[in-house]
């Protein structure tokens, strides 16, 4: 790789001290990566410590949010030119990172998802009654379908990275990006596959997904439309 | 009523809603802080436009003055909304206590490694 295009994989843990291992191991050394550990309560930091990993280590708990942009500004300081947001708890795989930069590269996109749905049909379960329902609301919002808005893998540009990581209110989640959308930004997808979470426990109770679906939705369809547009 | 603290009513939550959407217009508030002053100002506006819905519950619940049912309810949600704030403050306050402790932690973890050298 060339010092023109640098990539750094971010990569949240919160409590996984049970997978991280296996997620830095499975990158083979072949990219830049950190881990930001937000505040867990469990060994995560230990365990990165001991292994020398490369780790921003949040002495408090500020959540997904919060912990993604301290990752950004430590990218965008360091002078990368693409992030992928790469989950600490193995689901997703190194393999389609280099396909998801050459993607941006070649087509010159701002975002590119790690898109499920591409070339596979959408399942017909309950918990993709929410994904459609994002998917609607941002074409409606900003013309463009995507059709894995909630997949957590996503490549975001210098451009992007700039404005995620010193403003408000820039959650790496589907409302951002059909924010993102309507200052201008383009997107791409992927085809990518996911494991499932090999151990610890997954966040989205029923409970939890209800919740999120509702400030995703809100937010989407609402605040992000009210909230001025800057170009990027 | 009469029509024209009717009148004020409408125009205060209309200038009340069109505050707030303002503030977050200059992402000066986060989105989850402000889903509830959003929901607020557009209910103060519904009842405002469309009194009968109160007079119609109060009546329900043996309220005699469709008044006492609006404070009822009103003072309902500022309690439910000071609980959720003060829990957040005490959440606050522990977080800023954990943060301070940590860097005082590192600040001596520092001044020993230099003295260490020195010997």
């Amino acid at each position: 790789m060339t010092n023109q295009d640098r990539l750094l994989l971010i990569i949240p843990a919160y409590n996984e001290a049970g997978n991280i291992e296996k997620v830095i191991t499975g990158l083979n050394e072949k990219y830049d990566y950190i881990i930001v550990n937000d505040g867990s309560m469990d060994d995560t930091a230990k365990i990165c410590k001991e292994k020398q990993y490369n780790i921003l280590d949040l002495p408090i708990n500020l959540g997904l949010a919060g912990a993604f942009q301290t990752a950004l500004q430590h990218a965008y300081e360091r002078g990368y030119d693409y992030v992928i947001q790469f989950d600490g708890d193995g689901q997703h795989r190194p393999e389609y990172i280099g396909g998801m930069l050459e993607t941006a590269k070649e087509k010159g996109y701002n975002i590119v998802i790690g898109s499920r749905f591409v070339t596979k049909k959408k399942p017909f379960a309950l918990r993709m009654i929410g994904s459609r329902m994002i998917s609607f609301f941002i074409q409606l919002v900003t013309g463009n379908k995507i059709l894995d808005p909630t997949s957590g893998m996503r490549l975001f540009d210098r451009s992007v990275m700039k404005r995620m990581a010193y403003e408000a209110d820039m959650a790496p989640e589907p409302d951002t990006v059909a924010y993102l959308l309507r200052c201008g930004a383009k997107i791409g997808e992927y085809p990518v596959e996911m494991g499932g979470r090999e151990l610890g426990e997954s966040y989205l109770n029923f409970a939890n997904s209800i919740k999120y679906m509702w400030r995703i939705c809100f937010s989407i369809l609402f605040l992000h439309i009210i909230r001025e547009r800057k170009e990027l | 009523m009469s029509a024209e603290l009717r009148a004020i009513l409408i125009i205060g939550s209309i200038f009340f809603c069109i505050y707030i959407l303002r503030q977050i217009r200059h992402s000066k508030f986060k989105i989850d802080d402000s889903i509830f002053w959003i929901c607020f100002s557009f209910v103060l506006i519904l009842v405002s436009v469309f009194p009968e819905i109160l007079i119609a519950g109060a009546k329900k619940l043996g309220v005699i003055s469709p008044v006492n049912f609006v404070f009822l309810i009103i003072i309902f949600l500022l309690l439910l909304k000071i609980f959720l704030l003060s829990r957040k403050v005490s959440d606050l306050e522990e977080k800023i206590k954990r943060l301070v402790q940590t860097m005082a932690k590192e600040n001596v973890m520092e001044s020993e490694n230099k003295n260490k050298n020195f010997k």
